[in-house]
């Protein structure tokens, strides 16, 4: 590969230098990530509540989902955020190729994530735990396990959309980086990776209160 | 301002991260009660503070940032409790013509049984 043109570092006409201006898009995308924040509290109140009007009902259903699984893209999912910090290190210290490998390796981390989600859906659905279609649970706890699943499939799918366009976002910048230098690129790779770790804050919340509900019952 | 972050920091904090998981997995096995979800969640709220100081380079942010991130926190705490202080203080009456099948008529069929 040639060597990527050298980074022209000139802030756009609104701002009075480089530094302001990515100040400025720091702020934006935390706020950003405010308004998200606001878009999943919903679920996690309508989780609370559920939690504590039908406890016993959650516990049941949360022993029901894949635990190994859960726990191991917990694992992966915290990983890709160290690959992610990383490949932004890399950008700001200017290295071409590490930066791009990395970001790949991000990604590729996120669609395994995604991959071992969708395994656990297609046995959640064959274990009949998926709600309106053809449900089935221990009676006296049927209702409140198929609130549980309902919120646990709006939950994840969610977090799914939400990594699915993180998994964009890193590749969009690993094919950019073929033309812009890593050192130009990083004030927008900081902001992707802002989002990237968001949404693994997200899933730090969501693997206790979906996988480790009374687990021990 | 642009501090780069040592590679040493960044593993460590992920070695940090992956402990707390095999924490909150390792207890959540054992009969505490209460404790189970109190412990999930400070080891939650751990793992989501480490992200955002060390990953999401808070550490090194403006105060505006900062003040963006904690309100956000902030705001969230006070929806929950406004929507709480209505949802937790209901008494679920039942009409006659809910079933059993209904939802909203669970909590007392749950507490029923």
């Amino acid at each position: 590969m040639s060597a990527p043109a050298p980074a022209i570092e000139e802030a756009s006409e609104q701002f009075e230098s480089i530094e302001q201006q990515r100040a400025a898009a720091e702020l934006g995308m935390w706020v950003f990530l405010a308004t998200e924040l606001m878009f999943f509290a919903p679920l996690f109140l309508g989780y609370s509540y559920g939690r504590w009007a039908l406890g016993a009902s959650f516990a049941a259903a949360s022993r029901h989902t894949d635990v190994v699984i859960g726990t191991a893209n917990t694992a992966i999912l915290l990983t890709s955020s160290l690959f992610m910090a990383l490949a932004l290190r890399a950008a700001q210290l200017g290295q071409q190729r590490a930066t791009r490998a990395l970001l790949l390796i991000t990604a590729a981390l996120g669609m395994t994530f995604l991959a071992l989600k969708g395994l656990e859906y297609y046995d959640e659905w064959r274990e009949h735990l998926v709600p309106w279609l053809d449900f089935r649970f221990e009676p006296r706890y049927v209702h409140g396990a198929a609130l549980f699943y309902f919120l646990y499939f709006g939950m994840t799918g969610l977090h799914a959309v939400h990594l699915t366009i993180g998994i964009g976002i890193a590749c969009v910048f690993a094919l950019r980086l073929r033309w812009y230098a890593a050192k130009r690129l990083s004030r927008q790779i900081e902001i992707g990776a802002l989002y990237w770790h968001f949404v693994d804050g997200i899933w730090v919340f969501l693997y206790p209160i979906l996988y480790l509900v009374e687990r021990h019952g | 301002m642009n501090t780069i972050p040592p590679v040493r920091t960044l593993v460590l904090v992920w070695v940090s991260l992956l402990t707390w998981l095999a924490l909150t997995t390792a207890t959540s096995y054992l009969h505490l009660g209460l404790g189970n979800t109190l412990i999930n969640l400070v080891i939650a709220a751990i793992k989501l503070a480490l992200i955002a100081w060390f990953f999401m380079h808070l550490r090194h942010s403006d105060a505006a940032v900062r003040l963006a991130a904690g309100a956000a926190v902030l705001f969230l705490f006070f929806l929950a409790f406004l929507s709480f202080s209505d949802f937790l203080t209901r008494s679920v009456l039942v009409a006659p013509w809910q079933g059993a099948d209904n939802f909203i008529g669970q909590p007392a069929q749950e507490a029923a049984h």
